[in-house]
């Protein structure tokens, strides 16, 4: 492993049951590089994530995040990652500031990091709030504050832009400036517009990928389904 | 460690306090559980010292499951529980937190349950009625947490859990149950023969458990 990749799995494969929902893949992504995953649903985006967040095992193939194994080295690992799953995870009786305290206790952070977390994802007036009276969109703007609060060097974002306006898809590009990512998203203009290189998936296989050294656009989603048919 | 623990416990009791979903069912709870049994068993002066501990530990017990139960059922629908196990704060120092704050949501429920027995049963409430419960808590909280972390991962959890706990926990009622008739008949457990005290056997088993569930919680949580 060359000391720049920050994701390297080889053979990677997740099974549920008999079900084979991914792989076996390799995937080379070096720091500071931002990946797309695009895919229809079904087509292992989520499942792939989840193992580059630590929250699955693989069941065969092999993992390294950040210069160390998955597998062995979760706890070291979750200190440097961020993620960010479908559902936004906030407890709706605790307020905003609540919220993103505990996990920054949970990080041995203190109050200036919430602070910090909240003014980038612009929810700064809103520290004494409810999270329960946010909007959806608000919930998940304290989600990806939650994921950069203790200022991760690989973040794991599953489709990051549901619910969000325009301002909070703004917000994305700061969050990943500077970071290794990976999201998934059905969005190819969002894919686009923050990812410099893309995964596409079918199947829990990968389809395609590709980055600005092919000279190839990232393909619009009605196009995803037909890749590599014919 | 014990930040994280702190943090973990006031975040469930503060969500608790302010959702207030669960404390005032579990009250509810007790006082018909204690009017039913009444009737059901028509209790008197003369009987309730035979049949008020048991009672009493037959309500703690179905409290016992609905509260630890809760502990991580709601956080694993959510997805916050995987969002807490996915920080480095370890899952041994974050089921303790959960299961201090359901520890103290039970003795909560024995604050309402022992004045309760007391205006329904007649039944005395005294010192080592208070500390035999108390001390039972603690085990009965530390595995009840473990079996529900275990349970909350299948579906049918409602079901899994009381089959998984109720046989377990069945030393608690044995040793409590006797402890809380002595104490209730007015024997001092103090009089009791050192090898035969109720509130050691029970504190006993507490080390027991909490160190079964620390070393388990790992394995049920994060693997």
């Amino acid at each position: 492993m060359t000391a720049a990749a920050a994701v390297r799995a080889e053979g990677l494969v997740q099974r549920f049951g008999t079900h084979v929902a991914l792989g076996p893949l390799d995937l080379h992504l070096e720091c500071r590089a931002r990946l797309a995953v695009l895919g229809a649903n079904g087509a292992g985006k989520t499942t792939l994530l989840r193992m580059l967040a630590t929250a699955a095992h693989p069941a065969a193939g092999r993992l390294e995040l950040l210069g160390l194994d998955a597998t062995r080295h979760r706890r070291a690992l979750r200190a440097r990652l961020g993620y960010v799953g479908h559902r936004t995870a906030v407890y709706p009786e605790l307020t905003v500031l609540e919220n993103l305290g505990l996990f920054a206790t949970l990080h041995g952070l203190g109050r200036n990091e919430v602070d910090a977390a909240l003014a980038l994802v612009g929810l700064a007036a809103a520290g004494v709030w409810r999270a329960g009276r946010l909007s959806r969109g608000q919930q998940q703007r304290l989600a990806l504050a939650r994921a950069v609060v203790h200022r991760p060097e690989l973040l794991v974002l599953d489709e990051p832009d549901a619910s969000l306006d325009e301002a909070g898809r703004g917000l994305l590009d700061d969050l990943l400036a500077g970071r290794t990512a990976v999201l998934a998203t059905h969005d190819a203009g969002l894919a686009r517009e923050l990812c410099d290189r893309t995964l596409v998936l079918r199947d829990g296989r990968q389809v395609r990928g590709r980055g600005p050294a092919d000279g190839e656009d990232v393909p619009p989603p009605p196009v995803l389904a037909t890749v590599g048919r014919g | 460690m014990l930040r994280v623990v702190v943090a973990v416990a006031v975040k469930d009791l503060r969500a608790e306090l302010r959702g207030r979903e669960l404390l005032p069912a579990l009250a509810q709870f007790v006082v018909l559980a204690l009017v039913i049994a009444e009737f059901a068993f028509d209790v008197d002066g003369s009987t309730a010292p035979r049949l008020a501990p048991g009672i009493l530990w037959l309500v703690l017990v179905f409290a016992g499951l609905v509260a630890f139960g809760r502990a991580f059922a709601a956080e694993k629908e959510s997805g916050s529980l995987e969002a807490l196990l996915l920080t480095p704060a370890g899952a041994g120092a974050i089921f303790a937190g959960k299961t201090l704050a359901a520890a103290a949501t039970l003795v909560a429920c024995e604050l309402v349950l022992l004045p309760a027995m007391a205006v329904f049963l007649g039944s005395p409430i005294s010192v080592e009625v208070v500390a035999t419960v108390l001390v039972a808590t603690v085990g009965m909280a530390a595995l009840g947490c473990l079996l529900a972390a275990l349970a909350a991962q299948t579906r049918a959890r409602e079901l899994l859990l009381p089959v998984l706990a109720l046989p377990i926990w069945i030393p608690f009622v044995v040793v409590g149950g006797r402890a809380v008739q002595a104490a209730m008949s007015g024997q001092s457990l103090a009089a009791m023969p050192l090898a035969g005290q109720p509130l050691l056997v029970l504190a006993d088993l507490d080390v027991l458990f909490l160190v079964v569930a620390s070393l388990a919680a790992r394995v049920v949580l994060d693997d």
